[in-house]
């Protein structure tokens, strides 16, 4: 045991010295999160598989991402060793927050992961499937609670989305908020709220248990791990994804940019990475280049009319 | 197998000797990281995490449990000696530990909070065990009705935290919960407050605060002392060791603690931090020396402390038997788990029994641990008291800021730090107590969230606030505890409440 | 020396004035501020404002009690405050907040350590800078290097540790 740690106190401290190719990742969010563990995997994996010699994480919390953002976009420009990551959550913080800066003002690499948005009920609800909970938002639509995650994030844009799909006026929804997916799960099992909206994989486990029931699933496609349908199966025109991506300094070169595209490229084709996914469960949903950058404005235009329908964005 | 073999089968695996050095290696780093000012055990915890990696199953299990009861322990030690609480479950423990610390008595309020959390960790861990899977029907019960409930009790509770003055009390609680409202409301992203300033949206870090109020506060009021001769700390005074009268009012303390701590730890919307607020309220109403509290009452730390240690037992209830995380080292501790390809959940109990049944018996072998290390430290803790002031304040506002700094390096927030200790150091300064700020902090956005939660379900139907029997009898409680002083007062029978308190229990 | 305050025995209290302007103050932003939040009361009925106001209302009620207080006379006034070591761990705090980022950790919290210990007596710079320094500098080593907590790095850092 000493050994390992007088190990790790010698590795850090003779760190070796900066190399070409390197890169600082800013995580806009406090370590610990989401895209805290996805900034550092990023840095573990372009260290372990020599793509970079050094990289470093560094946090800038606050706002939906829309803090670190401002940071990045202003004080980076046109340096191609700056990257930031950030998420589908980042779009909506950005016009719920009214952020001066947007993903227009960084320079988009690629989509990295993502996960589904799961609709589910706790198993001794009496919904059965997704078209009578749609059933019942048309009759009452208050009469439907839904617990999810914070206000003006995926999960309340996902609802806010199949309410628009379904014919329901979005406005009347019944979203509760809660702040950890704890407290969301229990208020779920103890039929405190009609149904949950959470990333699939905070219900899975409650799934495979029997605690839970999964009602659909926000993808194109069905999701590993459950056999529920999706909601554009089931007949509602909606598709969401809760992803992941990585961005570069704005006012790159196009070389630059391919520079960075080509690095990203290595390290989402690396067994390292692959292996990183397994172990942190993530799937990988990597989209890059034209496509990606084709998909996000897309998104971004839906997201700005939900949210002007929910009337969280003026 | 019999819960009792699964722990027996437990405990022979953690009794190893490598796995026994572990154990120490484990409390002692937590303890060292832990006992730095305005470090809490969440940050503790997840600085020494990635220590255990590498380690056998077994090992890391058992170091990360010593890291976590070792930092919390750490945390109150320098509540207690220097005042500088690094997270909100320890800022009741500072009251009166401190307290008792400046009159000499810092060996006991250690010995206290150390035999306490002892105490209480033990048997939070047996309860664990053996009552985990009927605790967390109970945890299921409560829904935001419930919840709201209880922090109106936790408001009731907080009074006997205000000191002399109520006005001064209620001045402080209202400056936390006018502070609480900064930033973006969780329920509707509603922008409140925040005056355009995107660093001000996410609100105000309970732990910013509580430094800046305690230990900066601290620190600009102590050298704000013109001589200083009036405000002499005594490093000891008296034994080091608790007394016999000592023994005698911390025991019912930590069992009163504990009974308080688990189920409020196992509730996912409870928590550490509500757990020692009521606890701290019930020693101030039964210990029957409520006279002493706010001047160094043992029962206001053995209370507190064994409350808070419990409460860490009771998340484990949710996270275990539900794979629920419901606070920051509940979710680091997942993490942990994730390191072994295991996603704690409702069937970890059925998939992992080894870990699960590892995992209890490294809790309390790192709780034996941590009385052996720490009993025989209390005498070199207390000699902190004796270093110079102008470099033990030059240390303390350097890992104040080093928390700080670590999380968010922004600007924003070390101007906040700055803010709020001169703010502190006013309240100081003018009698109005530290505490409440802080409480307000905590309980405003919970009773405000949970209330509105509560009415959006019932779609705006106050009448579900008392719908339930649980929410109606923790709304009696609350309301009897309010009034019943107030009646037994104004009858000129205040003797009688403290005969009932002895009598209780 | 102590309580000079005091001599003047049950005048109005002052400070309880300013307090009640403080708590007023902040009342009425918090009911200004209310007016501006478009109603989201939603299902529950009550939406972001209404807390505002609550605790509004309070703060007032508050600021209302403090004047009578006041007006009764006050509790004793304060002890005299010496105002040179405030100075100094404010003017401690404050370039600690300048200079982390251009300077880096270790010369900013060096600085901090020193200012301190000048507000508690040691005003000898000479010896508390290259200290504090020294000190920061293994509180960086231990957190930022062996613990991965990402501390702001400047030259000195990136000197000894390579950045």
């Amino acid at each position: 045991m000493k050994h390992t740690l007088l190990s790790a106190v010698f590795a850090a401290a003779f760190a070796l010295p900066a190399l070409a190719g390197d890169y600082v990742i800013m995580a806009p969010a406090a370590p610990g999160g989401g895209w805290d563990s996805t900034a550092r995997s990023m840095q573990e994996v372009l260290q372990a598989e020599g793509i970079s010699g050094s990289v470093q994480v560094q946090n800038v919390p606050g706002a939906g991402g829309t803090v670190g953002l401002a940071q990045f976009a202003a004080g980076t420009a046109g340096d191609p060793t700056q990257l930031i990551v950030g998420g589908y959550v980042m779009v909506g913080a950005i016009l719920t927050n009214d952020s001066p800066v947007s993903l227009a003002d960084v320079t988009p690499i690629a989509r990295l992961t993502g996960e589904a948005v799961g609709i589910a009920v706790s198993a001794s609800s009496p919904i059965q499937t997704i078209g009578e909970l749609v059933e019942m938002m048309k009759a009452d639509p208050g009469s439907v609670s839904w617990a999810g995650g914070s206000a003006g994030g995926v999960d309340h844009i996902t609802v806010g989305l199949l309410a628009k799909a379904a014919g329901v006026d979005p406005t009347k929804i019944n979203y509760v908020a809660f702040a950890g997916g704890g407290e969301a799960l229990a208020a779920i099992l103890g039929n405190q709220v009609t149904v949950g909206i959470s990333g699939v994989g905070e219900f899975l486990p409650q799934v495979q248990a029997g605690t839970m029931r999964m009602l659909a699933v926000s993808t194109a496609e069905k999701w590993q791990g459950t056999d529920a349908p999706t909601l554009m199966e089931a007949g509602y025109d909606v598709n969401v994804q809760n992803w992941r991506m990585v961005a570069a300094a704005p006012g790159l070169s196009a070389e630059q940019k391919a520079a960075v595209a080509a690095d990203i490229d290595a390290m989402v084709n690396s067994a390292g990475w692959k292996a990183m996914l397994d172990t942190k469960g993530w799937a990988n949903t990597y989209l890059a280049g034209a496509e990606f950058e084709a998909q996000l404005a897309k998104e971004i235009e839906a997201t700005t009319a939900v949210l002007k329908d929910i009337g969280l964005v003026k | 197998m019999t819960t009792i073999d699964f722990l027996l089968q437990g405990l022979a695996v953690a009794t190893d000797p490598m796995i026994l050095l572990y154990a120490l290696i484990g409390v002692t780093l937590g303890t060292a990281v832990g006992v730095l000012p305005g470090i809490g055990p969440a940050l503790t915890v997840a600085l020494l995490l990635p220590v255990t990696y590498g380690l056998d199953p077994a090992g890391s299990l058992i170091m990360f449990a010593g890291i976590y009861y070792g930092g919390m322990y750490g945390g109150s030690t320098t509540s207690i000696l220097l005042n500088t609480p690094g997270e909100s479950a320890s800022i009741v423990t500072a009251l009166e530990g401190n307290k008792m610390a400046r009159a000499g008595r810092g060996g006991p309020a250690l010995a206290t909070a150390a035999i306490g959390s002892f105490v209480a960790g033990v048997l939070a861990t047996m309860a664990l065990a053996f009552l985990a899977p009927h605790i967390v029907k109970l945890a299921l019960i409560f829904g935001p009705r419930e919840y709201f409930a209880l922090m109106v009790l936790a408001f009731v509770t907080v009074s006997a935290a205000f000191g002399d003055s109520a006005l001064k009390g209620m001045t402080s609680l209202f400056i936390g919960l006018a502070l609480a409202l900064i930033g973006i409301d969780g329920l509707t992203g509603q922008a409140r407050l925040s005056f355009g300033v995107p660093q001000l949206l996410d609100g105000i870090e309970v732990t910013t605060l509580a430094v800046a109020m305690f230990a900066v506060g601290e620190a600009l009021f102590v050298a704000a002392q013109i001589g200083g001769a009036e405000d002499k700390v005594h490093a000891i005074k008296g034994g080091v060791a608790m007394s016999r009268s000592d023994w005698k009012r911390s025991w019912r303390s930590w069992l009163r603690g504990t009974a308080i701590g688990f189920p409020i730890g196992a509730m996912p919307a409870g928590g550490a931090d509500i757990a020692s607020f009521l606890s701290y309220g019930t020693e101030k109403r039964f210990s029957g020396h409520a006279d002493e509290f706010g001047k160094g009452a043992i029962e206001g730390v053995a209370g507190p402390e064994a409350a808070n240690n419990a409460a860490a037992a009771g998340t484990l209830v949710p996270l275990l038997t539900l794979g629920l995380p419901t606070t920051a080292t509940a979710a680091i501790m997942l993490a942990g788990f994730q390191q072994f390809g295991l996603q704690p959940g409702p069937l970890l109990f059925v998939t992992a029994p080894d870990l699960v049944w590892g995992l209890i018996a490294s809790l309390l072998i790192a709780n034996v641990m941590l009385l052996v290390l720490n009993l025989p430290l209390i005498g070199l803790w207390i000699k902190l008291l004796t270093i110079p002031r102008p470099w033990l304040y030059a240390g303390i506002l350097l890992f104040a800021t080093l928390g700080t700094i670590g999380i968010n390096p922004s600007p924003v927030e070390l101007a906040m730090l700055t803010i709020f200790g001169v703010l502190g150091y006013l309240m100081r300064l003018y009698g109005y107590p530290i505490a409440p700020v802080v409480v307000g902090l905590i309980l405003g956005p919970m009773a405000e969230q949970q209330l509105r939660r509560a009415l959006s379900i019932s779609q705006g139907d106050w009448t579900t606030l008392w719908s339930t029997p649980v929410a109606a009898g923790i709304l009696i409680v609350a309301a009897l505890a309010l009034i019943v002083p107030i009646i037994l007062r104004l009858r000129g029978k205040g003797h009688v409440l403290a005969q009932i308190g002895g009598d209780e229990d | 020396m102590i309580k000079r305050l005091t001599a003047t025995g049950r005048r109005p209290d002052g400070a309880a004035f300013i307090v009640a302007a403080g708590l007023a103050a902040g009342g009425a932003v918090l009911i200004w501020q209310a007016g501006t939040i478009p109603d989201k009361g939603g299902y529950a009925g009550i939406g972001s404002a209404e807390t505002l106001i609550f605790v509004g209302w309070g703060l007032v009620l508050l600021a209302l009690a403090h004047v009578v207080k006041g007006l009764r006379g006050g509790d004793g006034g304060v002890p005299r405050q010496a105002p040179v070591p405030i100075a100094f761990v404010v003017g401690g705090l404050l370039l600690q907040l300048l200079l982390l980022h251009p300077a880096g950790f270790s010369i900013a919290g060096g600085v901090l350590f020193s200012m301190t210990a000048a507000a508690f007596g040691k005003r000898n710079f000479a010896l508390t800078l290259p200290i504090g320094i020294v000190f920061a500098l293994v509180v960086y080593a231990v957190f930022d290097q062996v613990l991965k907590l990402n501390l702001p790095a400047g030259f000195l850092e990136n000197l000894i540790f390579g950045g």
